[in-house]
């Protein structure tokens, strides 16, 4: 039971960071429904450059050099060109699944390196996790980064017409976001579970994006459902601690799934958006062109 | 004063014409492969020789050529799954669960009909492939349109939801082929039992019936959306879903119909592979492959436009590119992954395309007016 | 190069005379002067050599028509458009704006018309966004001493908490105004003033207009209808005419007449001459229709009439008091909350939208570019809009694309819209050809109900007189209109009977004709009709 308790909390770790990163982008109005592909990018390049280095610290290095980059990319994509930002996050996610199925099939197996070492029996990546909560929460609301943040993904032209670059505040954001997914990939396969295998971040990245919709883009309420959904993606895995012979395992499987599912749904429904008054960010996944 | 220097200059496109879109298309398939030669590059392998193997072996192979048609069946289905709803402002990325869903529903229909691997009796076997096609477009009609009720209803994101989905599906035929599940191949590990024979349906050069049906839709597809009333509210409300609601278009019906008819062409992608398609027969233990390659389907899909036309030589062209793609992997003794790589890469540079499909670049001289700026205002 | 270089000394220059300015502010000092302004766009001269000063403590109007080159002038003093000549001096100093940021800089404060806030954040949050001094970790409570100090100063209160969509349009006005004095200005620009505000708002913004020039501050109002505003609290008035400065008198030398006259350069404005036609039957019965807003509120309350054959009725009012939700209820795009709605005896009050249309309505929205139009669709899709549906274009499901076509050609000539022909996407049209545009394909249903939104916002005078000819032609054609308009005077000269709404209700129902215009506008602010008589 206490070995599932800290593999939830390690899951819920991995969930955070990648939404949280998602969080930042679309404060800033900016939608990268590319989060799986950048975990994707993380954990291969995390995974192959600590396994040919044996260095830890270099692996989780190029892992968040590799999404900031990815969110440079996007930030090209739908900054500079103005692009739609689904299909460029679309782009993101094809070639981060496309590319690292190839890059990284040589690697497939275990990492073969010593385990990171927990802190008082935890990952100590679980502490980060709850670091970066807490910045992410107190940037966003209580300093001037994050009200020009905030604003310019309320309102592009009230932000630039008080003088903020929308522009740089918008890449500031989607490169620390791409970092973020990095990070939260090489999590997954350096820490969490260090096992290169096709296709190996299984749709953490999709959760990772409906847990942003379920924050209503709180940083404090995101924490508490990637707690929820960590901890079911580990009954997931070992249905027979909660309940045994319920269900074929496999069924066990789609329920972190259909709970997300649920979840989105009861999320969508006008009840819950007049009951807590969730609203998106105004220009979310609008092009912002400057005018003259 | 300013002094005018001619500068390089963006423009917003007015209009579009079909085959500057064609060429524009084909330029970025072009740089596409050049960028990708890269990968063949850093595995040593002269890229040349790489292209030469896959167009030869996709298209010009007694052995590759039925390969890559049977793949373009597929590509197409899934093509025409996504264009529909993409036409209507959606995106449907949930294909492949929607094909698992349908071969699913294929030996569904084989075991409710006590065929458990074994002839039919008491029934014509064309009545049987009937109803597996039946059932397989059926299943994934319902399947789509989970995704389009809800977009319809409570607009809720419909990539997330379609994605959920995927996965969804994707352990239901875990749990459906596997571990004593109801399809399990009593024999084999981990994959569905065999449909009979008498079942495979009649193939022409080794490619089963489904290419006509594929193509048929593509062009009923077409006509759709280009002539009838309903293709005109599907396109209306893409563009501009105010403006359709406004004109009376109903913002319910259109995500759900999408959503029914692109599930119903991925779910047929299923019968097409796991119970047509000479040689296999059965939902495989590599079904994921199969499931995975249908994201090519939004390749060909934002290629061709959304043109279900167009989508016919590209999804052709992007079958035999996978087909040749993994077919060098063996003989260049690549890595695992080569025709994955090819879908991302194709997609990227797709995507940074996408602008010259709304923005031409124009030399001009700030000293002469530009007679289209007025319109633009 | 060498310009360029000029330019910065001489910006750096009037900064530091501006700090200067700060501290010694004399009143009747000439704080900015532009001189010889010109800017061109293609096919058009927006500002002709334009010469236009403020002083300190002078209430300076600028007037003109839509089109006399207003905007332009003012986003170049903004800094939002650079001039093509002339230039621009503070303080004696010639600047170059390259951005609003230069001229915010310099003392430079914008009240826009449409208001540059952010509804989801705080009042204070509005106010210190994009300020040089707020500081890394924000420090609210330092900020709302200072805000404060500034509505001690002037009279103002306003809770600096409040989020903003909360706020009332003059409460916003509000904002932008402490926004712009917060940021250090001393010449403030003020947009169309009173726009969308109530005659009870507009009072207070005058007063508070007069109390900030009383403390030295410039302020420039540009405005394009309101002279009684103009002879109320300007001390200079300059009025411009197809972008050229055509005067600039003390105010106390104009009258309503001469500004008028100057302003669209002939005696007379135009009036579309009202023909009354025999009542006819009732066609739209509205009983107790209540109708609620996005945001969940009633917006529409109780409200119940009818219009009958050949009648236009003019709903006047501030927009935000029901206007929206009422057109919207009536069109089958928003969910109702009771009542009912009958057309032509048929009760249509859950009918959607496509019934509606095919019952009969035609609905011509406010808005034309996110709701009347499909900007990527070419003419004919664009018009098919409303004829997909009919039997007449469409067979066994299959629209008769060459039918719609012909329609299309024999519209756009008929309603005399101005494009290169049918194939061209809707986004290219010119803001007048898209409302004839829409207007066309809208009564040419023959309508028995035609709904209009605000058919000639933004538009310029010739097709502002055409709309106008059109709805009075499907008047005569035994239509009956619904027509919802902020313009009193369109409303005034267009309907048979006028109903004020305030706050979703309608004040009442009075004969056009015959009723004061002053009643009217007392009405939209909520006064009641016997409580007028009471007053004056």
């Amino acid at each position: 039971m206490q070995e599932f308790l800290i593999r939830s909390l390690d899951a819920s770790t991995i969930f955070t960071i990648a939404a949280l990163g998602e969080l930042i982008g679309q404060r800033s109005g900016i939608l990268n429904v590319g989060v799986e592909g950048v975990m994707l990018f993380g954990a291969t390049l995390g995974f192959i450059t600590a396994t040919t280095t044996g260095s830890y610290m270099l692996g989780f290095l190029l892992a968040i050099a590799i999404g900031g980059l990815l969110g440079l990319l996007h930030g090209f994509f739908s900054i500079t060109l103005g692009g739609d930002q689904v299909v460029s996050g679309m782009g993101i996610w094809i070639l981060g699944f496309g590319l690292t199925t190839y890059i990284g099939s040589p690697f497939a197996g275990p990492l073969g390196l010593p385990r990171i070492p927990s802190v008082f029996g935890l990952s100590p990546f679980f502490f980060l996790g709850i670091a970066l909560t807490a910045i992410v929460w107190f940037v966003l609301s209580r300093t001037n980064l994050g009200l020009r943040i905030r604003s310019v993904g309320e309102n592009p032209v009230v932000a630039e017409v008080s003088g903020i670059s929308v522009t740089k505040t918008r890449y500031l954001c989607v490169v620390t976001a791409g970092m973020f997914m990095g990070l939260a990939g090489a999590i997954f396969s350096l820490d969490y579970n260090p096992v290169w295998a096709y296709n190996f971040v299984m749709g953490w990245g999709f959760i990772a994006l409906a847990l942003v919709f379920f924050s209503m883009w709180n940083p404090i309420i995101l924490i508490g459902g990637s707690l929820l959904f960590g901890s079911l993606w580990q009954v997931s895995l070992n249905p027979q601690l909660l309940l045994p012979d319920l269900m074929s395992r496999y069924i066990w499987r789609t329920v972190p799934f259909t709970i997300t599912l649920v979840m989105l749904l009861l999320m969508s429904t006008r009840w819950f958006r007049t009951k807590w008054g969730a609203t998106k960010p105004e220009a979310l996944g609008q092009a912002y062109v400057k005018e003259g | 004063m300013r002094i005018g220097r001619p500068t390089l200059k963006l423009q917003k496109r007015v209009y579009l014409s079909g085959w500057r879109a064609a060429s524009i298309s084909i330029l970025a398939i072009l740089v596409a492969l050049l960028l990708f030669s890269l990968i063949f590059l850093l595995a040593g392998i002269n890229p040349l020789t790489a292209y030469e193997e896959i167009f030869s072996y996709a298209f010009d192979n007694p052995f590759g050529l039925p390969i890559t048609l049977n793949r373009f069946v597929f590509l197409l289905l899934c093509t025409c799954a996504f264009i529909l709803p993409y036409k209507a402002g959606l995106w449907n990325i949930g294909m492949t669960g929607q094909f698992y869903i349908g071969s699913l529903a294929v030996y569904g229909v084989l075991l409710g009909l006590g065929f458990r691997g074994s002839e039919p009796v008491n029934i014509a076997p064309g009545f049987v492939i009937l109803l597996m096609v039946a059932a397989s477009m059926v299943s994934g009609a319902l399947y789509g349109a989970i995704a389009g009720f809800f977009k319809g209803k409570l607009n809720t994101n419909e990539i997330v939801v379609t994605m959920m989905l995927n996965f969804i599906a994707f352990w239901l035929v875990s749990y459906m082929i596997k571990e004593g599940g109801p399809f399990m191949n009593p024999g084999g590990r981990g994959e569905s039992f065999e449909m009979a024979a008498s079942l495979r349906p009649p193939t022409f050069f080794n490619v089963p019936f489904t290419i006509f049906l594929a193509l048929g839709f593509a062009f009923l597809l077409y006509f759709l959306l280009k002539r009838t009333k309903l293709g005109y509210q599907i396109r209306a409300f893409g563009l501009n879903p105010t403006a359709a609601e406004y004109a009376g278009v109903n913002h319910v019906s259109i995500p759900v119909l999408v959503f029914l008819l692109g599930g119903a062409l991925a779910g047929l992608a299923g019968y097409h592979y796991f119970a047509a398609v000479p040689g296999v027969f059965k939902i495989a233990r590599n079904y994921a492959f199969f499931g995975d390659l249908a994201f090519y389907g939004i390749i060909c899909g934002l290629i061709s436009q959304g043109n279900p036309l167009a989508s016919i030589p590209v999804a052709f062209l992007f079958g035999g590119m996978s087909v040749g793609g993994r077919y060098v992997q063996g003989k260049l003794g690549m890595s695992f992954g080569v025709d994955f790589a090819l879908m991302g890469v194709l997609m990227i540079t797709l995507v940074a395309f996408q602008f010259f499909y709304r923005y031409r670049v124009v030399f001009s001289n700030p000293q002469k007016e530009n007679p289209d700026a007025r319109i633009l205002d | 190069m060498q310009q360029e270089q000029t330019n910065n000394g001489g910006r750096s220059r009037a900064n530091q005379t501006r700090k200067g300015m700060l501290t010694n502010l004399q009143r009747g000092e000439t704080l900015l002067e532009a001189r010889g302004i010109t800017k061109r766009f293609p096919g058009v001269t927006a500002n002709d050599a334009i010469d236009f000063s403020i002083r300190a403590g002078e209430i300076h109007a600028v007037l003109g028509e839509n089109g006399a080159g207003k905007t332009t002038l003012m986003k170049i003093l903004f800094g939002q458009y650079q001039p093509d000549e002339g230039q621009i001096f503070i303080a004696g100093q010639p600047v170059d704006f390259k951005s609003p940021l230069d001229a915010i800089e310099l003392g430079i404060g914008m009240v826009h018309q449409h208001r540059k806030l952010i509804p989801a954040h705080t009042v204070i949050e509005n106010i210190i966004l994009g300020h040089p001094n707020a500081g890394a970790v924000l420090n609210l409570s330092r900020a709302e001493d200072e805000v404060n100090r500034l509505c001690e100063k002037y009279d103002f209160s306003l809770d600096l908490r409040a989020k903003v969509w909360q706020l009332s349009e003059g409460e916003k006005q509000l904002v932008e105004i402490l926004k712009a004095l917060y940021r250090g200005a001393e010449i403030l620009i003020m947009d169309e003033p009173s726009s969308a505000l109530t005659p009870v708002e507009t009072e207070k913004l005058l007063d508070s207009i007069q109390a900030m020039a009383e403390s030295d501050l410039a302020i420039v109002p540009f405005i394009t209808h309101k002279l009684p505003i103009v002879l109320r609290i300007s001390d200079r008035v300059t009025v411009l005419r197809r972008g050229k400065v055509v005067s600039c008198i003390d105010t106390r030398d104009a009258t309503e007449k001469s500004l008028a006259k100057e302003m669209v350069g002939r005696e007379v404005l135009f009036r579309v001459e009202r023909t009354k036609i025999e009542r006819g039957a009732p066609i739209l019965e509205v009983e107790n229709l209540s109708v609620r807003s996005d945001k969940g509120f009633i917006a529409v309350d109780q409200l119940s009439f009818s219009i009958h054959e050949g009648e236009i009725l003019g709903v006047a009012g501030i927009s935000g008091n029901g206007q929206r939700e009422l057109v919207e209820a009536l069109a089958g795009l928003r969910k109702i909350e009771g009542g009912k709605i009958t057309l032509e005896g048929q009760d249509i009050t859950y009918a959607n939208a496509l019934h509606r249309w095919q019952a009969g309505v035609g609905y011509i929205p406010a808005d034309r570019i996110a709701m009347g139009s499909i900007g990527d669709f070419n003419l004919v899709e664009n018009t098919a809009m409303n004829y997909y549906f009919d039997e007449a274009f469409s067979k066994r499901g299959i629209l008769d694309f060459k039918q719609i076509r012909e329609l299309t050609t024999e519209l756009v000539e008929e309603y005399d819209v101005a494009t290169p022909g049918v194939d061209v996407k809707a986004r290219t049209l010119s803001g007048g050809n898209l409302q004839k545009l829409i207007l066309a394909r809208v009564l040419s249903r023959k309508p028995r109900l035609v709904i209009v939104d605000l058919p000639t916002q933004g538009l310029d005078v010739g097709a502002t007189e055409f709309v106008r000819n059109k709805l009075v032609e499907a008047k005569q054609g035994r239509a009956s209109v619904l027509l919802i308009s902020e313009d009193l005077d369109e409303i005034m000269s267009l309907s048979d009977w006028v109903a004020p709404i305030y706050e979703g209700r309608f004040m009442g129902k009075l004969p056009a004709d015959s009723t004061p215009r002053e009643v009217v506008g007392a009405m939209m602010a909520g006064i009641e009709l016997d409580k007028q008589g009471a007053a004056t």
